[in-house]
């Protein structure tokens, strides 16, 4: 996977918790630069994990890989979600 | 930064580079000399060329002829009074020969080689951390004053075992589990559930139960897949279990266990809002595309799929209850299944497998020590049901805090674990992958090694946490007294900071440790640390990548041979080579040809994601 143009370009990224799982976290990027979630098992804590506390990361930017379109996710994707109005829908 | 006289005498092969600027005329010394643990680096980013470098040994007391700038590889031309290198070329190709026909991978960690002569003419080498390894070895330490006779290693381990064991004590036998398969080739739909000779029926409203059994469940529903019917779409795939009951009394890894052939139990899920359980493991799509057929967690090829697709609760899907639920609800439809199983006439009994467990005195008694995932939510695993991968009677290792639980092989090849299964859906084990668990039968049909138990250590979410209860595995350790231990993990994360941590509390009670994970490209370890020396890699995707295949990346037959023979080589004192700096898949080949040498028979290879059919993402991104 060498095929990133910038993947060494690393910077110090910071953010904020605001949602936090059983099984996920999930970070707003501070200056409202995005938005990410991770499985907890992929966020390295030394505190029990609370809404408010802020972390870092390194990261890179995000590149595309090419200008395809990948029809399995797009399919994939489009059933995910039809079922998920449908079942929306459902509750109602 | 300058080197120490220790570090210059473990380096002393290595390139010779200035660390600062020095005078024309000073006499070189370690402190003059950067640590070669960097240089890699800077070959890769061009700052440092070192052709016709000198080693370390060759110019350390030797004059620098001129003043020369930091970080300057000191060639023939800049040193005067530069020794000849040491080791007689004879030695040192015996030494290279015997080194490659080792099992060879190894954390990617720095390295100190400590050559230490033991009373009885054994000459024992311990490999800290390093990298580039030369041996040195005076030929009078060996024995008769003569290098030994050019030979394979193993022989002469062999030999050397051979020696120490001949008051050789009798195996014991500790217990056995006998398994008896029936066969399934038509699971339908019917007004109760039963089996009549190769046909299981599922009570048509069973999904009822199953759906008012468990608040959070608001809906299940049970599909049949055929092998005609493989390609098709499913969301993705929480775990995957054999259907099997203890017979009559007997409790769960001894006795007799009954098992379903031909039928695997399928978990699928998403919440009432539609979002997958577990969220993050995306096996969602054909299922044909998206499972690595054969691997002891998966599915076989051929197999029929009692499938679930469980709706929880909105909102629960990555809360600890919901993934739960929907493993419960499932096992509502497993246990009415066992319980017919339980009444089968016994004529109906294709085949009968027994396995022994023997404890082996004499011999090097060996520990596996499994981490499973215990962070919380899908993150869980339920020990020690009363039925095999059942629900009832267990205990979430999440409740038990993590601490490490011990278990007899048997019963880990009895379905003790019943995986909630995670993230990452080509390195998770799922309660299939226990049952045939690889590393398992490997010592346990080893009669070179004496396998004391498995223990499992769950991998809890806080660093403190998993401190607490990777030093109870150390201490465990300890108290084991074993020659060797195996330390295996599932995918990769915050998982691999107790991984090393594993290694570092048994390491430093003087236990050799074989690791074995995905790592390759994209699971690379996290951190180190000085014991973790013997790694070996789960990979088996093209591109060492989480690859979305089902089961891809766990580990297999073929790696537990490897790590069998890793840990008798690190527990017979052989050298193992670092690792390289990068991903490299032909040091697992020149591992797995060297043990086919010594064995002399083939190591059959799995397949991997290139043997399904492709799917356009994988062409075109991955491979």
């Amino acid at each position: 996977m060498s095929d990133l143009k910038y993947g060494d370009k690393i910077i110090r990224m910071e953010g904020v918790i605001v949602e936090v799982h059983d099984g996920a976290v999930a970070v707003d990027l501070k200056g409202r630069l995005g938005y990410l979630k991770v499985p907890v098992r992929m966020f390295i804590s030394d505190y029990p994990i609370k809404v408010g506390q802020e972390v870092a990361w390194n990261m890179s930017f995000v590149e595309q890989l090419g200008p395809e379109v990948n029809e399995k996710y797009v399919s994939n994707l489009d059933t995910y979600t039809r079922r998920q109005k449908e079942m929306r829908e459902k509750r109602k | 930064m300058s080197i120490t006289a220790e570090t210059a005498k473990a380096h002393a092969h290595d390139p010779a580079v200035l660390c600062c600027r020095a005078e024309g005329g000073i006499t070189i010394e370690p402190a003059n000399l950067e640590d070669p643990a960097i240089f890699d680096d800077l070959v890769d980013s061009g700052l440092l060329n070192l052709d016709g470098c000198l080693t370390i040994e060759e110019v350390l007391g030797a004059k620098l002829v001129k003043t020369c700038d930091s970080l300057c590889p000191l060639t023939a031309d800049v040193v005067e009074g530069a020794k000849a290198p040491s080791v007689s070329g004879e030695v040192q190709e015996q030494k290279e020969e015997q080194g490659e026909s080792q099992p060879e991978e190894a954390a990617p960690a720095q390295t100190a080689a400590v050559p230490a002569a033991v009373p009885g003419g054994i000459l024992k080498i311990h490999i800290g951390e390093g990298r580039d390894i030369d041996l040195e070895i005076p030929v009078g330490i060996i024995g008769g004053g003569s290098a030994p006779a050019a030979g394979s290693v193993p022989e002469t381990v062999k030999a050397a075992a051979a020696e120490t064991e001949e008051p050789a004590q009798q195996p014991k036998l500790i217990r056995s589990l006998t398994r008896k398969h029936f066969h399934i080739t038509e699971v339908k739909r019917g007004p109760e559930t039963k089996i009549e000779g190769t046909v299981l029926c599922i009570r048509d409203d069973i999904e009822k139960e199953c759906i008012d059994s468990e608040e959070l469940v608001y809906d299940l529903k049970i599909d049949i897949i055929t092998p005609e019917d493989y390609h098709t779409y499913s969301e993705t795939i929480m775990d995957v279990q054999p259907i099997a009951v203890k017979e009559g009394e007997y409790e769960l890894g001894s006795g007799v266990t009954r098992v379903l052939d031909g039928v695997v139990m399928m978990v699928t899920g998403t919440d009432a809002n539609g979002v997958q359980i577990g969220e993050f493991g995306s096996s969602e799509g054909y299922l044909d595309e998206n499972i690595m057929w054969g691997r002891p967690g998966a599915p076989d090829k051929g197999e029929i799929f009692i499938k679930t697709q469980v709706t929880v609760k909105e909102g629960t899907n990555m809360e600890r209850p919901g993934p739960l639920a929907a493993h419960t609800a499932t096992d509502i439809i497993t246990q009415e299944i066992r319980e017919a199983l339980k009444e089968l006439d016994e004529n109906l009994v294709v085949s009968e497998e027994t396995f022994d467990q023997y404890r082996r005195p004499g011999k090097k008694k060996v520990v596996i020590v499994k981490e499973i995932m215990g962070q919380g939510a899908m993150h869980d695993n339920l020990i020690l049901p009363v039925e095999p991968v059942g629900v009832l009677g267990a205990k979430p290792n999440v409740d038990l805090g993590n601490v490490p639980v011990a278990v007899s092989p048997l019963e880990v090849l009895d379905g003790c674990i019943h995986a909630l299964t995670c993230i990452g859906p080509a390195s998770k084990e799922m309660s299939r992958h226990y049952w045939r668990e690889p590393l398992v039968l490997e010592v346990l049909h080893d009669e070179e090694l004496d396998l004391c138990g498995v223990i499992f250590v769950g991998s809890p979410q806080i660093n403190a946490e998993k401190f607490y209860v990777s030093k109870r595995v150390g201490q465990l350790c300890e108290m084991l007294d074993v020659d060797g231990a195996f330390i295996t993990t599932e995918g990769f994360g915050n998982n691999h900071i107790d991984f090393a941590s594993h290694h570092e509390q048994i390491g430093m009670r003087g236990i050799p440790v074989v690791g074995m994970s995905f790592c390759a490209v994209q699971g690379a370890l996290v951190v180190g640390n000085k014991y973790m020396t013997h790694m070996v890699d789960n990979n088996k995707s093209e591109s060492g990548i989480e690859n979305e295949v089902l089961a891809c990346n766990t580990l297999c037959p073929e790696d537990a041979v490897r790590a069998v023979q890793m840990l008798k080589n690190a527990m017979g004192g052989e050298n193992v080579k670092a690792a390289e700096k990068k991903w490299n898949p032909n040091v697992k080949s020149s591992n797995v040809e060297s043990i086919e040498d010594v064995a002399g028979e083939k190591l059959c290879l799995v397949e991997n994601e290139q043997s399904l059919p492709m799917s356009k993402k994988r062409k075109e991104k991955y491979d």
